[in-house]
């Protein structure tokens, strides 16, 4: 960044007069808009080999279509069966499957398929944004065990190991019980335990890549450690990042489940129940002992659904962008 | 073990969130004892006024005792936590034992069988289905169970370690009475675990298969099976005992759940109505048992692969 604005300003200042100025400003600007271009075609061109790559995959293909649904309903969710039920109608409660209600409806008087057709919106979108802070932590934490090392990278360590053995469940349960159920505690807790395994896999790719040459002559020129980590070493753990980050929904999502199963799922004004919240009012209500399975199993298969997709996705990523690591099928 | 009772701590006494709050209902100050009066009473009691540094040396002197506290809203309260704790431990012992004896079985044997036959359709078979099993949440899967196979066609018992009248029973007919009762539960455990084992059996036996030694074993004329048990194995397991360090922790999630839906009075059920009541002390000291649990487990794992690791052995 610095040299090319630099660059600029020694053309400006050279050519003195202003209409020059101007015709250097324009041809400049035409100079970076073909740039521009020609990496955007570049990058079109690596992203359609990369998904052509990822469709060979069985595997990711596959998930790539489960998520791909999954996220269609969610977003169509208004259109495919109109507006979220807000009102409580506990006469028509516990209805057994009808035409009206091909599911049956809730110990609320809902429609149950309604319900779960939402509640792909929670599970999804907590899934998505609990995966991106986990990210942010476990790439940091990662990036700097593995690139300052020594007594940074054994309390680090330590720190990671002891997260990642946990009993993810209780300690999941006790946050927030305590914090209370807002979108962001879920949130929160979903991501502190899901960074651990990030951390450990960035780590331990970032000590191969700082022994590379290039680290070396970028020290050399002068660069410094936050540079170095930036504009050198984070591009090359990045493709491990996104395949993480993949997986990471897929357990996010997973652990919601249970966290909504035990009661702690997303409370408060404009909630919309996720289906680990669907299947407990299922079980609390004794749905199954009135024989009313359609009630609690569709959560419980889109819930296996999704997160069988995005586990499938994140690894078919993590063979394509890292053929090191190829598992050998 | 210093971090994990520091962190527990920390959990419980420092983070946002009043714990007078839900013993006393919202704005009761208009009850006869008057609300604030009892707050502040409950408050000296728990040593809430008290500094945090004086509060964490007090837990540790408590912890060192074995005294995790007393109960909140559990049993209308005043329960010491580890009195609470502690018959339970055996119970949810058995189930994780049980448990896991069987996963690690089957996941031996399907990963030995996908291993060896890698990429034919047996193996996408054991894959996948592991795959998907994995994926499923116990709670939903257990109760499917329930639903199948003790309400649909009643062969199984829904709920419960023992039967009615057991008392009756002679001690061989108790435990096979028992064993009964702990199937459905055991073999939820294994749907929604296995693929630990058989998938990184499966994995690391790719990685032996291979080696020259294997071909070593072929060309001395051993048959497939001595092959296996032999040369391929030994050197294959190690990878599996190592990724039982993070299945622990998912032992313990999966027993809470499974203990719940099945109405096994352990430890997990215990989870579920402190976390259903909210009382802090009780679930802080189950998170810290079972993180302890978990910690003596690894230690058991670490000492087994000094004993499986044929090198180390020889030593």
């Amino acid at each position: 960044m610095p040299s090319r604005t630099s660059c600029t300003c020694t053309s400006i200042h050279a050519s003195g007069r202003r209409e020059t100025l101007a015709t250097t400003i324009v041809s400049e600007a035409s100079r970076r808009a073909t740039a521009l271009r020609d990496r955007a075609t570049f990058d079109l061109m690596r992203f359609r080999k990369f998904l052509l790559l990822l469709l060979h995959d069985k595997l990711a293909a596959a998930g790539l279509v489960i998520i791909a649904a999954f996220i269609f309903i969610s977003i169509a969710a208004p259109l495919l069966v109109g507006p979220y039920p807000t009102q409580f109608d506990r006469t028509k409660a516990m209805q057994p499957p009808s035409n009206a209600h091909p599911f049956g409806t809730d110990w609320q008087g809902f429609d149950v398929l309604k319900l779960v057709v939402y509640g792909g919106r929670v599970s999804i979108l907590i899934g998505f944004i609990s995966s991106i802070v986990a990210m942010l932590l476990g790439t940091s934490v990662g990036l700097v065990a593995g690139y300052y090392g020594r007594v940074t990278d054994q309390l680090l360590s330590r720190a990671t190991d002891f997260f990642l053995v946990i009993p993810w469940l209780p300690f999941v349960l006790i946050l927030v019980a305590i914090l209370g159920s807002s979108l962001a505690t879920i949130i929160f807790a979903i991501a502190i335990v899901s960074w651990p395994t990030t951390a450990r896999i960035i780590r331990a790719q970032v000590l191969t890549v700082k022994e590379r040459q290039f680290i070396e002559r970028a020290r050399a020129v002068g660069a410094g450690n936050g540079f170095i980590l930036r504009k050198h070493i984070l591009p090359n753990v990045m493709p491990l990042v996104w395949a993480e980050a993949v997986l990471t929904i897929s357990s996010a999502v997973f652990t919601e489940a249970f966290l909504s199963f035990f009661g702690l799922g997303w409370r408060g004004p404009g909630a919309v129940e996720s289906w680990g919240q669907i299947a407990n009012e299922a079980y609390v209500n004794s749905a199954l002992l009135r024989g009313l399975w359609l009630y609690f199993a569709p959560p419980g298969i889109f819930i296996t659904l999704v997160v069988l997709g995005f586990a499938m996705l994140g690894y078919g990523l993590e063979e394509v962008l890292n053929p090191a690591l190829k598992r050998r099928v | 073990m210093w971090l994990i009772a520091s962190l527990n701590f920390f959990i419980v006494q420092v983070l946002p969130g009043d714990p007078t709050r839900v013993l006393l209902p919202r704005g009761s100050s208009n009850v006869t004892q008057g609300g604030s009066d009892l707050r502040a009473q409950l408050i000296r009691q728990w040593g809430l006024d008290q500094p945090i540094t004086t509060r964490y040396v007090v837990y540790f002197a408590n912890l060192a005792q074995g005294n995790l506290g007393t109960t909140i809203t559990y049993q209308k309260g005043g329960f010491p936590v580890a009195g609470v704790i502690a018959p339970r431990l055996s119970t949810t012992l058995v189930l994780v034992g049980l448990a896991t004896a069987a996963t690690m079985w089957l996941g031996i044997v399907l990963g030995r069988i996908s291993g060896w036959r890698r990429g034919r359709r047996v193996d996408v078979a054991i894959t996948m289905g592991t795959l998907v099993g994995y994926s499923m949440p116990s709670f939903w899967v257990s109760l499917m169970l329930i639903f199948a196979l003790a309400y649909i066609v009643p062969i199984f018992p829904a709920y419960g370690v023992q039967s009615r009248d057991a008392a009756t029973f002679d001690p061989l007919t108790r435990v096979l009475d028992q064993l009964y009762h702990y199937f459905l539960p055991v073999l939820t455990f294994v749907i929604t675990n296995v693929a630990w084992f058989s998938l990184t059996l499966r994995n690391s036996l790719t990685d032996t298969l291979p080696e020259d030694y294997m071909l070593t074993a072929m060309a001395k004329g051993l048959t497939q099976k001595q092959q296996l048990r032999k040369h391929a194995m030994p050197n294959a397991r190690l990878p599996v005992l190592t990724a039982s360090a993070l299945y622990f922790g998912w032992v313990v999630s999966g027993a809470i759940v499974i203990e719940e839906v099945f109405n096994i009075p352990g430890l997990g059920q215990l989870t579920w109505d402190a976390t259903r009541v909210r009382d802090f002390p009780l679930l802080s000291g189950v998170f810290l048992v079972a993180t302890l649990g978990v910690v003596v487990a690894n230690a058991v794992a670490d000492v087994l692969y000094l004993y499986l690791d044929p090198r180390v052995r020889e030593a």
